[in-house]
């Protein structure tokens, strides 16, 4: 009985040497950020929004900033649009703010998209027409998004689609905002 | 303790499946019923992969809808494309390269797949900036990060082909194998 349990046991010891998660539910948005190492310096931008107002990244030195890179036809960019809202909901303000970048796509055409949505998006959406903006992040994939901390530095990168609503993201972003 | 027992062999024994098992991935094949047409997805595996059929009319639509020439749309259109979905499953990063996959006909002789970078060279001497709707080249995904986008093989519709793909993680290049594949049908299936 003992035997069987030191083979089950070390059984399980290789599993999680496989580091191969079960959960391969593709509907199921993940939750991690990567650390970007070493800290660099967000590449500053001046972008428009829907009325052509002007957004330049470096005035929101001193809040964490979500810059989310995205475009209508990317299934997983609809499907975490509403989990990138109920963040913004929660803690968008005076110490952190959501930039929802689009790619390539003119803003009627968006504005219309954004009336499809369940949840209609009150996060500013702006424009990067030419992805001049997403190639100096690195951008290769949509979406992608990045945190930048509050002294405008990349401190976390995301390739694909995230449920920014997950308290774990909450926590990254109450972490950054306590950094001295 | 092990020493005298049939132990040791038993243990390296089930050690020895399961990292035949990991390294296996199996390959399933599913087919919409709603749309007839197929994917194939890997098992449990460090870079879950899938591939799925895509119509050439929807090819069609999704490049003319984005205000590309016409002459780019029937180009894309023409060739066999995949919808791809890569997941990192580990926690520890990995990287791909397109350009490292092969997609081998029936007379056994291995093709390079057209990379992104080939298609946004083309469209740029043409003057059009869109470049987002290919899989990119070569990408590291982190713990967590996944990615999509099209696969463009120079074949027919309805071809049957096999795929290699591969990856590197810790230094060590994984390679695995789809049999069967088939590129999407001229038109939409009956169902």
């Amino acid at each position: 009985m003992s035997k069987q349990l030191v083979l089950f046991v070390a059984m399980l010891l290789v599993l999680a040497g496989l580091h191969v998660r079960a959960d391969t539910e593709e509907s199921a948005l993940g939750y991690h950020f990567a650390p970007v190492t070493p800290l660099i310096a967000a590449p500053d931008f001046t972008l428009e929004d829907m009325d052509g107002e002007h957004y330049v990244l470096h005035d929101y030195r001193g809040k964490v900033v979500l810059v989310n890179f995205w475009a209508t036809w990317c299934p997983p960019c609809r499907k975490e649009m509403p989990a990138l809202e109920a963040l913004y909901r929660k803690l968008g303000g005076d110490s952190f703010t959501v930039l929802a970048v689009n790619q390539w796509e003119d803003p009627d055409h968006v504005f219309a998209y954004t009336g499809e949505l369940n949840v209609f998006p009150t996060f500013p959406i702006l424009f990067d027409p030419e992805s001049k903006i997403s190639a100096e992040y690195g951008v290769k994939g949509l979406p992608t998004s990045f945190l930048i901390d509050t002294k405008g530095r990349l401190a976390y990168r995301a390739v694909g689609g995230r449920a920014f609503d997950h308290p774990e993201v909450e926590r990254l972003i109450r972490a950054l905002l306590a950094e001295p | 303790m092990l020493v005298n027992s049939a132990l040791p062999a038993r243990f390296f024994a089930c050690m020895w499946l399961l990292h035949s098992a990991s390294g296996m991935s199996a390959i399933k094949e599913h087919v919409d019923p709603e749309t007839g047409l197929s994917s194939w997805k890997s098992g449990a595996d460090a870079l879950e992969f899938e591939l799925l059929q895509v119509l050439p009319d929807y090819v069609r639509a999704v490049y003319t809808a984005r205000g590309l020439p016409k002459a780019v749309v029937d180009k894309v259109s023409g060739y066999c494309v995949f919808g791809t979905i890569i997941h990192n499953r580990t926690d520890r990063p990995l990287s791909y390269r397109v350009a490292d996959w092969r997609y081998i006909t029936p007379d056994g002789v291995p093709h390079r797949i057209r990379t992104k970078s080939e298609w946004v060279s083309e469209w740029r001497d043409m003057d059009i900036a869109f470049r987002w709707s290919m899989l990119p080249d070569d990408q590291t995904f982190e713990v967590g990060d996944w990615g999509q986008g099209f696969t463009t093989i120079a074949l027919e519709p309805g071809s049957r082909f096999t795929l290699e793909y591969s990856w590197t993680q810790d230094g060590k290049i994984e390679t695995r194998t789809i049999k069967g594949v088939r590129c999407a049908p001229a038109e939409a299936p009956e169902v």
